[in-house]
């Protein structure tokens, strides 16, 4: 359980973002939620819930593990 | 370069948000006619004269201070219009809890038999049974009423800043609380008081909160 202070789980979105040319307020503003909360995403401090990583996926029009990467690489990484 | 997504919803609106200097001032505006008040009251009784009756500088100071706030949302209608059902939630609650906190504040201050000034709001001298009674309904209908908003408008990440300081803010209590009152009974260190533990939890609270919501 992540309940540390920290993220493990690496993410696009400030990528994604750029791309878009979109602010960050801008992008909490389609996601209605603050725009401390995407700053806190980008920069790894927060794991968002998953029906926001959903609501990302279907923002950006991708599948939710092309956004976030929790570095899992096979059967081998499972234990 | 890269174009820009066709294939988004409309462009959310760039309206810039109201500045909060106003409200600010406008409430301390509020706050420091009721002193004016409460000092010509004061005066009054000193000179002999009758003085006007209690609740008149309150209540002046009240509506100016509500008059200034309507006044201020009036003009920024627009942005306030712009907002989400969920912003619009996050800010009702926000402005509930500065108004009651305000009326508490403001009430207690004019209730202190001596000094009013907003060292009163952290001493401990006796209180009128009204007022007591009055801002205790308040506290309890106000905090309920502005969390039930307030839940239902923060997001994801601002909840776990609020479940994080609400546990530290525990851990604040249940740390310190057991060992004053051992250390107390045998005789090392005054009785318990509630209030500093209160304070220091409430600090800890604070702190956490706005380490995990703005860092």
């Amino acid at each position: 359980m992540t309940i540390g202070w920290k993220s493990r789980v690496n993410n696009q979105l400030k990528v994604l973002r750029a791309m878009r040319n979109w602010s960050q307020a801008e992008l909490a503003q389609r996601l209605d939620v603050s725009r401390q909360a995407v700053n806190a995403i980008e920069t790894g401090k927060y794991d968002p819930s998953l029906p926001l990583a959903f609501k990302l996926a279907r923002l950006f029009g991708m599948p939710i593990e092309e956004i976030f990467d929790d570095g899992f690489k096979g059967q081998d990484d499972a234990c | 370069m890269v174009s820009r997504d066709k294939t988004m919803p409309a462009e959310p609106k760039e309206a810039r948000a109201p500045g909060i200097v106003w409200p600010v001032v406008i409430s301390l505006g509020a706050v420091m006619l009721a002193g004016v008040f409460a000092g010509y009251h004061d005066a009054a009784v000193e000179a002999g004269r009758t003085p006007p009756a209690p609740w008149v500088g309150p209540l002046i100071a009240a509506a100016v201070g509500l008059g200034g706030l309507a006044l201020y949302f009036r003009r920024h209608a627009s942005w306030f219009r712009a907002l989400s059902p969920r912003q619009r939630r996050y800010w009702s609650a926000l402005g509930l809890s500065g108004i009651i906190g305000g009326i508490i504040g403001g009430w207690m201050v004019l209730d202190q038999e001596t000094g009013r000034g907003a060292a009163d709001l952290f001493g401990s001298g006796a209180l009128s049974p009204n007022f007591a009674v009055g801002a205790s309904l308040l506290w309890a209908g106000g905090l309920a009423a502005g969390m039930i908003l307030y839940h239902r408008a923060i997001d994801d990440h601002e909840e776990r800043a609020w479940l994080w300081a609400g546990l530290a803010g525990w851990y604040a209590f249940i740390f310190p609380a057991p060992i004053w009152w051992a250390l107390h009974r045998a005789a090392l260190v005054p009785p318990v008081d509630v209030m500093p533990l209160f304070l220091f939890s409430l600090l800890v609270n604070g702190a956490v909160y706005l380490w995990l919501k703005f860092r």
